[in-house]
């Protein structure tokens, strides 16, 4: 029952999805180093994406050009983004009250219930799937669903990307500076807001991005995005709050230990097994993996 | 001084209330362009919250603050830095798991429609100048508190200011990097002819540097001249100095 070709196999998969878990938390970590706010309505953007992409592949594309639809969808996301920081997160920066991030989770909890709403009224309490040309892959010895292998390539292609602007270029050197001192950045120069507007955008796309990418898989309804959400604040828990590297690894750990749960214990608890690593991380390293403490603002 | 003359920075009854305390009330000053003017004062007399009015980081209940003649009224602080005005923090503002160099380079970068040249340069010369070749890529959380205070003030000087609004660069720093800050002070004021505000309780550095004093006390602009000339008033070494200077 043990076999080595199991265990490969439960590994591959563990790893593929974790990736993509690892988007989302890495969305919802990086807007919270920036802007020191959680973004509740993070899973509804994940929705927008799956809805962007099955509606692009569906109507506009077709599904032999479901790539094409992917980098779209992540942008349209990003647009809408910007806008919601523009019209709802920004009035809350520019004249900060007295507990600016309970202002930012009321706005942004009301943000899930319209979206969620919204998509509920457009589109209806149906199930969509949008079209894969893509063929079965053999990934090592076991055999894939092509649209999990290319979703998890294009994620990897996001998390280089991502990494490349953050490490090597002048505005990601900005953005690390911000999620260090907001009042350090200001007093070089730096228009803090704008940045935030950029970085609302940034995080919420790649919700997106793992919507889009996850379509094929998990579908798309008004509340597909809650189980990844879940899995995203899971992720940020037992990587740390704040921390990059946290988000990917924790990522691929509650990817791998969800695998092997399934595979090894019982699939009926699949989304089981994050949570009580969860609490194993909350009991013995609360700051999380890779975590700091609280510091100054 | 004519009265025509365009002040390098100028406040004109500026009032903060912050609750039932009144930090600052109606302060008004001039420093000419080109001066090292001191500002001191005991604590609490409301020097921070000037500087946090002039620098953006407050807006006044009343007044206005003016540099280069220009009003500062309604800007944001990184506005008010783009405008040239520079300020150092009391408590270090860096960004700590950023190294030295990045640091610098970021100072540059976020200013660099001011300054034409090359940053990476500047930064090594930055470098150079302040003797932290050794750290250049040491975070800066790891540094000590004063080479803290020798690496803010050296990305303040990344890009020449015009004007530059120091609080306390001195405190809790050892004798020699004392020395590189006011090096680095007394060279910007030659060469750009930028103009300084200093918070110290350092006597012995103000007398140095500042021709002029201005002394504030419980919110007020309390007394202004030279050094010697303030620490004979008797308000004065009541309310701040506790004995005349030696």
């Amino acid at each position: 029952m043990f076999s080595t070709e199991l265990v490969v196999q439960t590994f591959i998969s563990g790893v593929m999805i974790g990736v993509l878990y690892a988007l989302m938390a890495l969305g919802i970590t990086f807007i919270y180093s920036i802007m020191r706010m959680i973004n509740w309505a993070m899973g509804e953007f994940y929705m927008i994406g799956s809805y962007l992409q099955y509606m692009l592949v569906a109507f506009l594309l077709g599904p032999d050009l479901w790539w094409l639809a992917i980098p779209i969808s992540a942008a349209g996301v990003f647009a809408f983004g910007l806008v919601v920081q523009w019209g709802l997160i920004k009035p809350i920066f520019k004249k900060p009250p007295e507990a600016r991030d309970d202002y930012a989770t009321v706005v942004t909890l009301a943000l899930l219930l319209l979206l969620r709403s919204l998509a509920t009224g457009l589109a209806g309490p149906n199930q969509f799937t949008p079209g894969s040309n893509l063929p079965i892959v053999m990934v090592g010895p076991m055999p894939m669903a092509g649209a999990r292998v290319a979703a998890f390539v294009f994620a990897l292609v996001a998390l280089a990307l991502f990494y490349g602007v953050l490490r090597y270029s002048w505005y990601g050197l900005a953005l690390r500076a911000t999620s260090q001192s907001r009042v350090g950045v200001q007093t070089a120069g730096i228009d803090v807001l704008g940045i935030d507007r950029v970085a609302f955008g940034i995080g919420v796309a790649l919700a997106g991005l793992a919507g889009a990418l996850l379509a094929p898989v998990f579908l798309v309804f008004p509340t597909n995005g809650l189980i990844t959400t879940v899995k995203g604040f899971e992720i940020v828990v037992i990587g740390g709050l704040g921390s990059i590297p946290g988000a990917l690894i924790a990522g691929i750990l509650l990817g791998l230990i969800e695998s092997f749960g399934a595979a090894f214990i019982d699939s009926a608890y699949q989304n089981i097994y994050g949570f009580a690593l969860v609490l194993l991380i909350l009991a013995f390293k609360p700051t999380g993996l890779f975590g700091e403490r609280g510091r100054e603002a | 001084m004519s009265s025509g003359q365009v002040w390098a920075l100028e406040t004109q009854g500026l009032r903060k209330r912050f609750g039932g305390l009144l930090a600052t009330n109606d302060v008004s000053l001039t420093v000419a362009p080109g001066e090292i003017r001191g500002l001191i004062g005991p604590n609490g007399a409301g020097k921070t919250t000037l500087v946090n009015l002039v620098t953006g980081v407050h807006a006044p209940d009343a007044g206005d603050v003016r540099l280069a003649g220009k009003s500062l009224q309604g800007l944001g602080m990184h506005q008010i830095a783009r405008l040239g005005l520079v300020r150092s923090f009391q408590v270090t503002r860096l960004f700590g798991n950023m190294t030295v160099r990045e640091n610098l380079l970021t100072s540059f970068l976020a200013r660099r429609s001011l300054h034409s040249g090359d940053g990476l340069a500047l930064t090594d010369s930055m470098i150079e100048l302040t003797k932290l070749g050794r750290l250049a890529d040491t975070q800066a959380k790891k540094l000590s508190g004063g080479q803290r205070a020798l690496l803010q003030m050296a990305c303040g000087f990344m890009v020449p200011g015009t004007c530059y609004v120091l609080d306390e660069p001195f405190s809790g720093i050892n004798p020699v990097i004392k020395d590189s800050i006011i090096d680095m002070i007394v060279d910007v004021n030659r060469r750009h002819g930028a103009t300084f505000l200093i918070v110290s309780h350092e006597m012995s550095i103000v007398r140095r540097l500042c021709p002029q004093v201005t002394v504030m006390m419980e919110g007020r602009v309390a007394a202004q001249g030279s050094l010697d000339e303030v620490a004979r008033l008797p308000e004065v070494i009541a309310g701040y100095l506790g004995k005349a200077l030696e």
